[in-house]
């Protein structure tokens, strides 16, 4: 019997939450960069997205002194949040383009990757799907493109045949590419696993610090550099790596960076409710064109169906980068109508955005001592940053060898894989696998949509990254992503983080300070 | 309770409708029932309704001519349920349902377990509309945007306000009930906004709330956004109107809880989640039933008991 909550590695990596009078325990409070001890790092990566976190997990493996930083109080909780939930075979993408390279090889990794680190995949595979006379036109060099790109078995298939696989396609479908490389996955468990896994291989993590500069070193031999915090603490780094995703061009300022925009792209996305689900067979992939994939309709691994994105070109500084428009989630119903029958009219449950960190220097610029020695700037992950983690990861650290003289020997020590018990509840039912035997907690849900237990949320408050924020837990458990969207479990829920962790009610936040879940700076009141 | 136990009649959900099929029964003699309620206590939406001095009463008890908290209405419910020998289980929620079979499979504290019936009851309640469901109102995924039950949870359960400058947005009872609620714990006066011309609460409803607060109203909003980084700042129309605040109440406006019915192929219609009635409480598959605020609509706790107490007698007829 696999025993639930037990993923509670010997952690050597040390964890705190720069969050001055915030919702965490003492214990995890940042207060001075003493506490990261007083040797400088080897590496310091900033942005705990997907592509911070893959790095900072390939690097795990290797005996080096390395801090992952990040603004945000979770790890992958920008970009990295909100996207399609897919693993892409890149068979779309520019052949022989390091995006192309990288794909390809993700593609081959995914699979044992997520079995070992405890990533739910599901390899549905997917279908472009040409609705008009000129997409259908266009299927021809897709596949070719395809075929360039080592996606071998990608073919064409007529209308017939996507109707006997989809029998909702929409009645203008027209033919279609079969993509059987194509993968749902759990988007978010992606930059934990990766994260969890390098913390307790000895990875410092320090989260809530906004890195307002670089202090860069004497530009002799190898520098001593330093990131300074808007608050005001120094941590020194001889190596940098910028993976801040939308914040990198902010950041490469401050280091006299190389030249590169960022062109935050907004994606509107529309989840249905799970009755929705049987509606669709495969991932649902409209015919690009050249400014955007198009919207798609797919699966999700929770059990859902998304549609989505859009794409919208937004100024950098917009606050409404990741806000939804009652325009654009119409837009979204459009497109996703044209590729299947019916969509229309199942419930949505959620609407969200999220801006893809688009480069207009092209996808996935790498630049190795940007602006100083010992600094490497990788910015412009796209829509791919996900797939490509993996494989990212691994480049980076070649090109590190190679251009920074970064000197590796592997830690025998080092944890490569998650065990059982780290599979989130919701995937692995404990409750079915005789979880309640030993906590009865585990035989309560809270969270009625998705079924999800108050043993399940105590085991995801002790788990290595000890998440403390509201937004968090969902991303471990599901909680509060049913399709009553928290009505029945935000307060209990609330009640059952303050109960397990000593922290105050009124302290505890959405996603970390400014999102208190109820109005600050209050004493009780009866009423 | 032992796995694989049959009863005469399964009932889910204890809130006021559940209790009423529950004691209905019981006056009929029928038996054994089982009585399936997923939170740890009986009473439903209107147990969180705390009695509290200077707070709200909303709940109007008919059959008495009072307005009273829900606290009091649902406790009285729940009085009469434990004087009958309903078997009741308490932080039991049913994930599956076999309608032909009549199987019900629960997850309760003891794990995973399976409960036959010859009929079965659904009196799940009903939730409120979250903004996407509403389809008008977009924006901003930030804290502090709840329903009326966290307005409940926090004041009446945690003696916290959930909002100082609230914006409730809708404008039934349950909107006009909500912003009263806020008003009388401390909060600046409501904004309410809603997508309809006039608000939808009647007059007198309307009325019986000004002891509490008159919300400041604005009708016809067709298409808005939620403003906020992190926390709710309040709402802005795409005209450009603009209702300032630090909280977003989305109030109002039930969606019946269905999923039951829709995971175990019972006719329910999409997207409205209503159920497909065979006839009167009926529903598609015999031995089937519905009873309370699942039915769709917005109707009063003691509506929902009677309502019961009439399922109950639709079930007895059925069973002979």
């Amino acid at each position: 019997m696999t025993q639930f909550g037990t993923w509670q590695p010997k952690i050597r990596g040390k964890l705190f939450y720069n969050w001055p009078q915030g919702a965490c325990e003492e214990a995890l409070r940042f207060t001075s960069a003493g506490q990261l001890g007083v040797e400088p790092y080897d590496m310091a990566i900033v942005g705990a997205g997907v592509v911070g976190c893959g790095l900072a997990y390939r690097l795990s493996q290797y005996d080096i002194r390395v801090l992952l930083v990040d603004r945000l109080h979770d790890v992958g909780e920008g970009t990295s949040k909100a996207n399609s939930a897919l693993i892409h075979s890149g068979y779309d993408a520019k052949p022989g383009s390091l995006e192309s390279k990288l794909l390809h090889e993700a593609e081959a990794d995914w699979p044992g990757l997520a079995a070992r680190l405890k990533i739910p995949l599901d390899p549905i595979g997917g279908i472009m799907m040409a609705v008009t006379d000129e997409q259908e036109r266009q299927l021809e060099a897709a596949e070719k493109n395809a075929h360039a790109n080592r996606a071998t078995d990608v073919r064409i298939l007529s209308a017939t045949e996507i109707r006997e696989r989809e029998p909702n396609a929409s009645p203008d479908v027209r033919g279609g590419l079969l993509v059987p490389g194509e993968s749902l996955v759990d988007p978010f468990m992606a930059s934990i696993a990766y994260a969890e896994i390098a913390l307790a291989n000895g990875v410092d993590i320090l989260l809530g610090a906004d890195i307002a500069g670089v202090e860069l070193g004497q530009p002799s031999g190898a520098p001593l550099h330093h990131l300074v915090t808007a608050d005001g603490h120094r941590l020194p780094a001889r190596r940098i790596v910028n993976a801040a995703g939308l914040g990198s061009r902010r950041l490469a300022d401050g280091y006299g960076g190389g030249a590169f925009d960022i062109n935050p792209r907004r994606g509107q996305f529309l989840l249905f409710d799970k009755s929705a689900r049987p509606l669709v067979q495969h991932i649902l992939l409209p015919v690009p064109t050249t400014h955007t994939k198009g919207v798609l309709v797919a699966p999700t691994i929770f059990g859902n169906l998304l549609a989505g994105p859009t794409a919208e070109d937004l100024p950098l500084e917009d606050p409404a980068a990741t806000h939804t428009t009652v325009e654009g989630i119409r837009r979204v119903v459009e497109g996703g109508s044209r590729l299947v029958d019916g969509l229309a009219r199942q419930p949505v449950i959620a609407t969200y955005a999220g801006a893809r960190c688009a480069c207009n220097q092209g996808s996935y610029v790498i630049r190795h001592n940007d602006g100083a020695p010992g600094i490497v700037t990788v910015t412009g992950a796209r829509s791919t940053g996900l797939t490509a983690s993996i494989s990212l990861a691994r480049h980076l650290i070649d090109g590190m060898q190679k251009e920074l003289g970064l000197e590796l020997s592997p830690d025998s020590a080092a944890l490569d894989c998650r065990p059982d018990s780290a599979w989130p509840g919701w995937w692995r039912r404990p409750f079915e696998n005789g979880a309640t035997d030993a906590r009865t907690d585990h035989g309560c849900a809270i969270c009625f949509c998705e079924v999800i237990s108050g043993g399940e949320i105590r085991d995801a408050l002790d788990s290595p990254l000890k998440p403390r924020t509201m937004d968090a837990l969902k991303r471990r458990t599901r909680v509060l992503s049913g399709r009553c969207q928290g009505f029945d479990c935000q307060v209990p829920l609330a009640e059952i983080v303050s109960g397990h962790t000593g922290i105050g009610i009124a302290q505890l936040t959405k996603n970390g300070p400014g999102s208190e879940l109820v109005v600050p700076g209050q004493a009780e009141v009866t009423a | 309770m032992s796995c694989g136990q049959h009863f005469k009649v399964a009932i889910i959900g204890g809130g006021p409708a559940g209790i009423g099929v529950a004691v209905g029964l019981a006056k009929r003699g029928i038996g054994p029932v089982v009585l399936i309620e997923r939170r740890a206590e009986v009473g439903g939406t209107p147990m969180g309704y705390r009695k509290k001095p200077g707070g709200v009463p909303t709940f109007v008890e008919w059959t008495r001519g009072r307005v009273v908290f829900g606290e009091e209405l649902a406790g009285r419910m729940a009085k009469r349920l434990a004087k009958t020998d309903t078997t009741i289980r308490l932080s039991a929620q049913v994930t599956q349902i076999d309608p032909v079979e009549k199987r019900l499979t629960l997850l309760w504290p003891e794990g995973v377990c399976d409960v036959t019936a010859d009929a079965v009851v659904l009196a799940a309640g009903a939730r409120e509309q979250t903004p996407a469901e509403k389809g008008w109102l977009a924006g901003a995924r930030t804290a502090r945007v709840g329903f009326t039950r966290h307005i409940t949870g926090w004041l009446d359960g945690n003696g916290l306000l959930p909002a100082r400058k609230p914006v409730v947005v809708g404008s039934d009872l349950i909107a006009y009930s909500a912003a009263a609620k806020l008003r009388a714990a401390g909060s600046d006066k409501p904004v309410m906004i809603d997508r309809r011309r006039s608000p939808s609460a009647g007059l007198f409803e309307r009325l019986f709330f000004r002891r509490w607060t008159r919300p400041d109203w604005s009708g016809d909003v067709t298409a808005a956004g939620i403003k906020g980084d992190r926390s709710a700042a309040g709402v802005q129309s795409s005209d450009g109107q603009d209702w300032h605040g630090d909280g977003v109440m989305i109030c109002g406006e039930l969606v019946p809880n269905t999923e039951l019915a829709l995971l175990g192929g019972l006719a329910v219609e999409l997207p409205s989640r209503q159920l497909q009635l065979a006839r009167g409480q009926a529903l598609s598959e015999p031995g089937w039933f519905a009873a309370g605020n699942v039915l769709g609509g917005f109707h009063g706790a003691q509506w929902c008991y009677f309502n019961g107490r009439q399922a109950a007698r639709r079930v007895a007829n059925f069973l002979e």
